[in-house]
């Protein structure tokens, strides 16, 4: 995002909106920080300025500074996955799609949440360590899948290694069995990062909302614990089309 | 992702923030899916939401915008996020949904056993979870739990925490009261579920707490 100095009046309203901490005083005027802007709009979107001094510059849809809008915008729908939002449906819709099915469960790395964000080298950390353990099962349809150069390393395209973004999620569906082996992955590449991530586990459910022993085993036995809050789905989609 | 999952609070702070998606999958019950959304829709206001967003308008329920704008915007593919603050108001909805049947996905986000509890009572039988297994890394640098309590409620991060505390420092200096604070800080939120009313609470509750030094 950009603030035109000419017209902003210096009345320092949309400074605290910013998640990124990005924008500040510079000769009585506020400016956008472009290293620190995550491009997430928020300046912009609240309508906030009093003299519609902050602008959404031409060069953000420009690769790679493209990726810090399409990962920290909620509302702008990426290139790759052609949806709003930086991950798949997951768990939301998986009483129709079976996504994640009987035996398998689903893993999502959300790095940068909360409300840190990070930079991408953050992300190659953890592919890498996945992909040193034999984890190549990265969702296709998840936008983090586009950036890697070689599945086989984990190393993402290095032009994007300047770029910082709000959030983005690694995601991947396995075996129940590989639940305990990649959770240790996970847990030893966590020392290696500058930034935070939040971490999901979606399985089905057995009768009463009961949550599968062999899975929260899994999550137990590697010192993880769950919270006592969760996004359920309540099966009740059906399949139409 | 809204990342609702990972909201933090208290137990009876949580127990008043029941988050709720209506979500049509792709390539499954996407095509043609408007009105049964549109149902789905005039029910949640029905019962009264804290807060609520279809993506086709991106406007939430405090911007002004009318019932029947919502509902004349939803189209195919029209996914709802909305907010319920009390258990007696999602049970009422979770019932409502499982009698108008319109088969599209429906997510409950909030806590484990309250939601077990109220499946049972309507009859509804939850197919799949997505666990929280909460915060790692540099968790230091995250801002204070008490902040993260209120950013957390927007799953995209929107919600700054320099705007939490500059909230705060406005109802501690008498510039505006605790729910038009809390409406400031839903503003940011594009998801729509952040709750006001759970924010106005914890407003109340950390205020007395805060000093300020600017005015």
């Amino acid at each position: 995002m950009i603030i035109y100095k000419d017209t902003c009046v210096g009345c320092g309203t949309c400074q605290p909106f910013c998640p990124a901490g990005a924008i500040v005083f510079d000769d009585h005027r506020s400016t956008v920080d472009q290293d620190k802007c995550f491009e997430c709009g928020t300046c912009l979107r609240v309508g906030i300025c009093p003299v519609d001094a902050i602008q959404e510059p031409a060069n953000v849809y420009e690769y790679p500074r493209a990726l810090r809008k399409y990962f920290s915008d909620p509302t702008s729908t990426h290139a790759v996955t052609g949806i709003q939002g930086r991950g798949t449906e997951e768990s939301k819709t998986n009483d129709v799609t079976l996504r994640s099915g009987p035996g398998e469960v689903g893993i999502a790395i959300e790095i940068g949440r909360p409300t840190l964000g990070m930079s991408l080298e953050d992300i190659q950390k953890i592919t890498r360590a996945l992909a040193r353990n034999g984890v190549h099962e990265i969702e296709p349809n998840n936008p983090i899948n586009s950036m890697i150069l070689d599945p086989q390393t984990g190393d993402l395209k290095p032009e994007l290694m300047n770029e910082r973004v709000l959030s983005a999620i690694i995601e991947m569906k396995i075996t129940r069995e590989r639940l305990v082996d990649i959770l240790r992955v996970i847990k030893e590449v966590i020392p290696e990062l500058d930034s935070v991530f939040t971490l999901d586990v979606v399985t089905l459910l057995e009768p009463g909302l009961t949550i599968p022993a062999e899975v929260l085993a899994g999550i137990e036995s590697q010192g993880f614990s769950w919270r006592p809050n969760a996004k359920i789905n309540m099966g009740l989609g059906r399949i139409t089309e | 992702m809204t990342h609702s999952l990972h909201r933090e609070g208290t137990i009876d702070s949580l127990d008043k923030d029941y988050a709720v998606f209506i979500y049509p999958a792709r390539g499954y019950n996407y095509k043609g899916c408007e009105p049964r959304v549109r149902r789905l829709v005039e029910i949640v206001y029905q019962v009264g939401p804290a807060n609520m967003i279809a993506t086709t308008l991106r406007r939430n329920f405090y911007s002004g915008v009318t019932p029947e704008a919502v509902l004349d915007s939803i189209r195919e593919g029209c996914r709802v996020f909305s907010v319920f603050n009390s258990r007696d108001k999602i049970r009422e909805l979770l019932a409502r949904f499982k009698e108008a049947d319109q088969g599209i996905s429906i997510v409950v986000s909030g806590l484990i056993d309250r939601v077990r509890e109220i499946a049972a009572e309507v009859g509804l039988e939850p197919h799949t979870i997505n666990l929280s297994l909460g915060v790692h890394g540099a968790t230091g640098k995250l801002p204070a739990a008490d902040i993260r309590q209120f950013t957390t409620m927007c799953g995209h991060a929107m919600i700054a925490p320099g705007l939490v505390k500059d909230a705060l420092r406005k109802v501690k200096t008498g510039k505006i009261d605790s729910w038009d604070a809390s409406l400031l800080l839903a503003r940011p939120c594009a998801c729509g579920i952040y709750n006001p009313y759970r924010s106005r609470d914890l407003i109340e509750e950390l205020e007395p707490l805060y000093s300020v030094t600017r005015w």
